[in-house]
């Protein structure tokens, strides 16, 4: 009885898995364009994904790491999915849509919370298959392992996904458990989560550094040595690898079968604690004490932008995917400052000094997910109060980008401020290195409004769906984040005298651009959407 | 006041929609819009209020195209949709100080409004809580008291009695008596035909996206029948004689 309704349930959580079933039964030629868009987004991130994973793999074959590749395609696949879904995992777990009409129907206590992990895990299994499939292909085709080798993969590959998930799904409940219980819940689950990527980041730096320099004995065994750093990160890899790529079938069947009863142990953990946690996140307090004070009367702009920040802080996974670029271009900055540009010289692979490829690398960092990319989907619902007020399409969309610019500004100074202190530039290059971030970040910003305006998303359940899933999610960071990636590149690769050229360009071509693509957004009809 | 000549409004895909539909609101009506689900109301109500384009005809607002001067057009009119899907993260107080803010209402104006729309309503109390923790009604009273706040000269309402309670139902047709008695207007859709037929001195039927008929209430409803009697015959007879274009014959 209990497995019949889990499996309805989970059904349902499945029907529109990247808006499939909206896709199969819109009538809207539009929405099913969009949709359809919104797959071959999808499909191009994917071929680019089995391009890397497969040249990746080709790689570690040539340099003679066949025993470490499919432990390291395993680490990189487990992290991925750990990282994306700790910062989403706590809002979809404890989604409050459909939560309500699903408790009134006579299900089993746990139904809801394992119907919506099955699914995540579903998700996270296609994902598994795109990042490992492309990899285990050329491996295959190279190295031409036994039947062993196929079985011992068919008969494990299902539980890769298993311990990072239930990581995640654990990470994701104790934030969201321990916000719950907070007044400002949205802003406690952001910090939380902040705090635990930015710990969990320094973290495998810390166990992924090399102790010493690599000599020449360390070379000699380059498979060891990495099949080490492997076990450091990530164990369950390595082991998972090796019993694969030596075609140990009852080995691998053993480990996924450990990583079952892990993952069993955190869904139990979690179905048990999932209603408390439900309730605490749904319920709202209300005092019925207002009394009328003084009112206070703003400009059209300032109030407009008020609203946008009031939106902005409401909702945790908005506040986590956007903040932490620009936290990142902190911690650059201020590595740097602790390390000193000398360190940072070490690792960088071309010849241009730091104070020239800097500028690039830290706006590459704080373009990565501007708020504006996802600012028009997220009003969802709320869309016709804008549309029905006497607002023009300029009044609103310079109240999203006001908001993000004044959301990145502390950062963008702070970065600015241990950038000058660890590089010390002359009076040029510091002229540089405040335009060159500042350019780029308007810039992205102006973009990712461009985008959001062309793939809005305003009928949607879950707050995922729009930060996490859409095209102007995944669209909006590019802008800006490939740009820099490219003047990074350029800086790094032209001679020494012509890098000022590539940074005037820079400072000319992009405000050209972010004008003329404001300009284009404002005349935008919103009546369209 | 509001003057909709041959509206044409379709969705991609789907046979809904509306199909040259005209009607004359004068300063001082209370114009129901009555029809079956899906026969075009909500659509019509959206594009007099600007929020959805329309691919025929013209919606002039105080002589003023929607399309050409929706700005100001917008400045005249209010609109409350059937589901008022409200800004949840913000309070009852700052809802409406945003929408005070866009209106340009002054300080003591709309701190006289509030207060009065606010007691009214029996919700000046709630407006420090968050928008998610009021109940459906009181969504709506918020809804109305935005509306109410910049004074509109054109009030567009969906439903507008959907989730009210009975007294704050009463209040809501004497706040619509005194704006029309100002010289404003009402335009609403309605499925309750009794509140229409009392309330409002004109009327109008659409069905299947086309109007069925549309008049002065006393020339529509004769002496012993009621508007429902004569919504079912209307809708029935536009069954029976779907392309007949019934408009203003009755």
């Amino acid at each position: 009885m209990m497995r019949t309704q889990i499996m309805i349930l989970t059904k349902l959580e499945l029907c529109n898995l990247y808006g499939l079933n909206a896709l199969r039964f819109s009538k809207d030629r539009g929405a099913r364009r969009k949709s359809l868009g919104m797959l071959a987004v999808w499909g191009l991130l994917l071929i680019m994904m089995a391009f890397y994973m497969g040249g990746l793999t080709y790689g570690l074959v040539c340099l003679g790491l066949e025993e470490a590749a499919l432990a390291y395609l395993i680490t990189i696949c487990s992290f991925l999915i750990f990282f994306f879904g700790m910062l989403k995992e706590g809002s979809v777990l404890f989604r409050k849509e459909g939560y309500d009409i699903l408790c009134a129907l006579p299900l089993p206590r746990g139904a809801i919370a394992v119907s919506r992990l099955l699914k995540m895990y579903a998700e996270y299994f296609l994902l598994t298959l795109a990042v490992l499939l492309p990899g285990v292909i050329v491996y295959a085709w190279n190295v031409r392992p036994g039947v062993p080798f196929y079985l011992a993969g068919i008969l494990s590959i299902w539980s890769v996904p298993l311990i990072p998930m239930a990581a995640a799904v654990l990470a994701g409940t104790v934030i969201t458990g321990i916000s719950s219980r907070m007044r400002h819940k949205s802003l406690a689950a952001s910090a939380l989560s902040i705090i635990a990527v930015v710990g969990i980041l320094y973290g495998v730096s810390r166990l992924s550094a090399l102790e010493g320099h690599i000599n020449p004995e360390m070379l000699q065994n380059l498979s060891e040595t990495v099949m080490a750093l492997l076990a450091k990160i990530y164990p369950p890899a390595v082991w998972l690898g090796t019993s694969i790529s030596r075609g140990k079938i009852f080995e691998a069947i053993l480990r996924a079968g450990l990583s079952l009863a892990v993952s069993v142990a955190v869904a139990a953990t979690v179905t048990l604690s999932f209603r408390k946690i439900c309730q605490g996140l749904h319920s709202v307090t209300a005092k019925h004490s207002w009394q009328m004070g003084e009112l206070k009367v703003d400009c059209v702009l300032s109030s407009l932008c008020k609203r946008e920040f009031c939106r902005y802080f409401s909702s945790s996974i908005y506040v986590t995917n956007t903040i932490i670029g620009p936290i990142m271009g902190c911690v650059l900055s201020g590595g740097l400052l602790a390390a000193g540009p000398e360190a940072l010289k070490s690792v960088w692979p071309l010849p241009a000094s730091p104070v020239h490829f800097i500028p690039f690398t830290v706006a590459g960092m704080f373009c990565m997910m501007p708020a504006t990319a996802t600012s028009v989907s997220m009003e969802g619902k709320n869309w016709w109060i804008v549309k029905s007020l006497p607002l023009s399409a300029k009044n609103i969309l310079d109240a999203k980008l006001l908001m993000n610019l004044l959301l990145v500004l502390p950062f963008y100074l702070l970065s600015e401020l241990l950038l000058i202190l660890a590089l010390r530039p002359g009076p040029g290059d510091l002229l540089w290195l405040v335009l060159i971030p500042a350019v780029m970040i308007l810039f992205s910003c102006v973009f990712g409004i461009a985008v959001n305006l062309r793939f809005p998303v305003l009928e949607w359940e879950s707050e995922v769906r729009v930060v996490k899933q859409s095209a102007s999610a995944m669209l909006g960071g590019m802008g800006g984040f490939i740009l820099a990636l490219l003047c990074t590149l350029a800086v790094g690769i032209v001679p020494g005298t012509y890098v000022g050229y590539v940074k005037t360009g820079v400072c000319v071509v992009i405000p050209i651009a972010t004008i003329a693509l404001y300009h284009q957004n404002n005349r935008f009809d919103i009546r369209e959407k | 006041m509001l003057k909709i000549r041959h509206l044409t409004k379709h969705y991609k895909g789907s046979n809904k929609g509306i199909t040259d539909l005209s009607l004359h609101i004068a300063p001082g009506d209370i114009y129901a819009f009555i029809g079956h689900n899906g026969a075009g109301k909500t659509t019509t109500l959206k594009c007099v209020a600007g929020i959805q384009d329309f691919e025929a005809g013209e919606i002039l607002i105080d002589g003023k195209n929607i399309r050409e001067e929706p700005l100001a057009c917008k400045r005249q009119l209010a609109y409350i949709p059937d589901n008022p899907d409200l800004y949840e993260y913000l309070t009852g107080i700052q809802y409406l100080n945003f929408t005070a803010d866009v209106f340009g209402v002054s300080q003591g104006d709309r701190q006289e409004r509030i207060r009065k729309y606010g007691d009214v309503f029996e919700i000046t109390a709630s407006l420090g809580d968050l928008v998610s923790s009021y109940s459906h009604g009181m969504k709506q009273k918020l809804a109305l008291l935005s509306a109410l706040v910049h004074q509109p000269r054109l009030l567009i309402l969906d439903e507008p009695f959907v989730g009210l309670d009975p007294k704050a139902t009463v209040l809501l047709k004497d706040i619509m008596r005194n704006i029309c008695a100002g010289g404003g207007a009402i335009f609403f859709s309605t499925h309750v035909l009794d509140v229409a037929e009392k309330l409002c001195n004109k009327v109008a039927i659409v069905k299947d996206g086309r109007l069925a008929a549309s008049g002065d209430m006393e020339e529509i409803v004769k002496p012993g029948f009621s508007l429902e009697s004569i919504f079912m015959e209307v809708v029935d007879d536009a069954d029976t004689d779907h392309d007949t274009d019934k408009a203003g014959t009755l």
